[in-house]
Formats: structure tokens, C-alpha cells, sequence
């Protein structure tokens, strides 16, 4: 194993996990079923905490996301076994792959059965002020409104993203099944997006922090 | 909707940000110094900005903390 310079001590259990689950190894079918057996306790654990997403799936459906995200993440850990260097012990390692099989297919369950309609995302009713004060709520007033000047400002797509995941808390992988990209994609438009208004709510001399600024 | 008093934070976009596809290869080494008690932020900066700022990825490693904490190294 390949080893950077933020690993773990080497656990014998992780090495024994490797070693069976390769082909040829007599115990492969045992390791196999094994592990498939635990990627399937992850992946319902893993459901029902995102179960909000899913709104009132029945029993069946819902088991069958579980198996179908236990299954592909086994195939990605067994297609990716060599890539395995040892920086975390390999149960977590493989668990990894549930989550990232999970976060998918809740994304498309939630697409298919709501997808979120452009008409739906609005931004022009920002929230009203709770301050005390008459004078700190006019100046919040004034800053609402730079900010809903410089959202209309931004590219189409941005625009779109921040809309979506910022303020109307669109499930970031939800929004990238609806525009045909992925994750990493929708979330660059995103740091563009906050970097751009950051960049106009200071240049309006707001009450906005630098210190994410370039 | 969000509040203006959250107004820093919605638009929160900090140098260093390593972005979801670096995150994704080392989920697991972030996940495993937090389970023994290590910062994991001091080996991986660019990781630890971007949990802050990307809730897909945050989602994603919240619950591998949790199912490693939970099932950590399975009964065979």
C-alpha cells in the first residue's frame, strides 16, 4: 500500500479485508458476501438519516434504493481494491462508497418524484428584518436590496445555482441531476456566485466581512 | 429563505477551498483522524474550508463519520 503523510497505523483487519477480497483468494465469496453484508447495513442507516429527502417512500422502494446503493458500492470497491492506500482503515474507506452511492440516488429519487420548478425558486422575497432598531432595519432594508441587484447581476447560471442552493435550499446534487453536470460543477458556479455578490455587497460599502474575499 | 443576519455565511467563499473531487479521494483519511481525536484540518486545509461551504460534500461526511463511528470495523 501506497502511504501519505496522513495515515493511520496499518491495522491487520484492514490488510486481511484486502488480501481475501482479491480474485483467487480462497475466502474471496465469504469476504464478499461479508462485506456486502455491512455496505448494506450502511447503506439503510445511511437512508433513513437522509429519509427527509425522500419524502413517504414505501417499504419496498425503500429497501430496493438500500440494496441497489450496497450492490454499486460494492462493485466500486471491488473495481477499486488496488486504489485502497491504506489512510483509513478500509471499512471506512469502503463506506465511502455508500455515501457517495446514496447521495446519488436520493438526489434522483427526490429529481423524479419533485423535480424543483425554476418558477418555484424565487429570490426577490428576501426576508424581512427582525432588527429592533427602526434605523438598523432601514439599513437591512438597503442592504436586501443591493444584494437582490447583484444576484440579477450575475450569469444566468449563477444566478440559477445560488438561487437554487442558497436561498432556496435545493439539495446541491438534486439541482445537478435537473442541469445534466454533477456535484462539482454546480458548486464552482456556486463559490462564483457568493464570490462575485461578496465582491458587490462590499463594493456598495455593506456591512460585509472580507475575510472570505480574494 | 435565509436571514440577513446569516448574510456572511450565505456568501461565504474562502481562498483555499478545495473544491468536491478532492474531498472525495480522502473523505475517509478526513473521517479517521476525527475518529482519533487528530485536527483533521491541519493535513487537509482545502478539505476542511470546503465542508464548510458545500453542503452535498458535508452531507457526505457526516454520515460516513457517523456509519464509521456506528459500524466501524464489522463482525466477521
Amino acid at each position: 500500500m501506497n502511504r501519505g503523510p496522513h495515515t493511520v497505523p496499518p491495522d491487520r483487519e484492514s490488510e486481511q479485508w484486502v488480501e481475501q477480497l482479491r480474485p483467487g483468494h480462497p475466502r474471496r465469496d465469504r469476504a464478499v458476501a461479508d462485506l456486502r453484508e455491512v455496505l448494506l447495513r450502511v447503506a439503510y442507516h445511511e437512508l433513513s438519516r437522509r429519509r427527509g429527502q425522500l419524502g413517504s417512500i414505501s417499504g419496498p422502494e425503500f429497501d430496493d434504493l438500500a440494496e441497489q446503493a450496497a450492490d454499486d458500492a460494492l462493485v466500486n470497491v471491488l473495481t477499486r481494491l488496488d486504489n485502497f492506500r491504506g489512510l483509513s482503515r478500509f471499512t471506512t474507506w469502503a463506506y465511502k462508497f455508500v455515501m457517495f452511492e446514496v447521495s446519488g440516488k436520493v438526489a434522483r429519487h427526490t429529481w423524479r418524484r419533485q423535480p424543483p420548478s425554476r418558477e418555484e425558486l424565487v429570490f426577490e422575497q428576501l426576508p424581512d428584518s427582525q432588527a429592533p432598531h427602526p434605523g438598523d432595519r432601514l439599513e437591512q432594508q438597503e442592504q436586501l436590496s443591493a444584494l437582490s441587484a447583484a444576484i440579477r447581476r450575475l450569469t444566468e447560471r449563477q444566478r440559477e445555482v445560488f438561487v437554487a442552493v442558497a436561498l432556496n435550499e435545493v439539495p446541491i446534487d438534486v439541482l445537478a441531476g435537473r442541469l445534466g453536470t454533477n456535484r462539482n460543477a454546480i458548486y464552482k458556479n456556486l463559490f462564483d456566485a457568493r464570490r462575485n455578490l461578496r465582491a458587490s455587497m462590499v463594493a456598495a460599502g455593506h456591512l460585509v466581512a472580507e475575510k472570505y474575499a480574494a | 429563505m435565509t436571514d440577513l443576519r446569516c448574510l456572511d455565511e450565505l456568501l461565504r467563499a474562502e481562498d483555499g477551498d478545495a473544491g468536491c473531487t478532492a474531498g472525495e479521494e480522502i473523505l475517509d483519511a478526513y473521517v479517521e483522524l476525527e475518529l482519533r481525536g487528530v485536527d483533521p484540518a491541519r493535513g487537509y486545509p482545502g478539505t476542511a474550508i470546503h465542508l464548510e461551504s458545500c453542503p452535498g460534500c458535508r452531507a457526505d461526511h457526516d454520515g460516513l463519520l457517523e456509519a464509521a463511528r456506528r459500524f466501524g470495523d464489522a463482525a466477521r
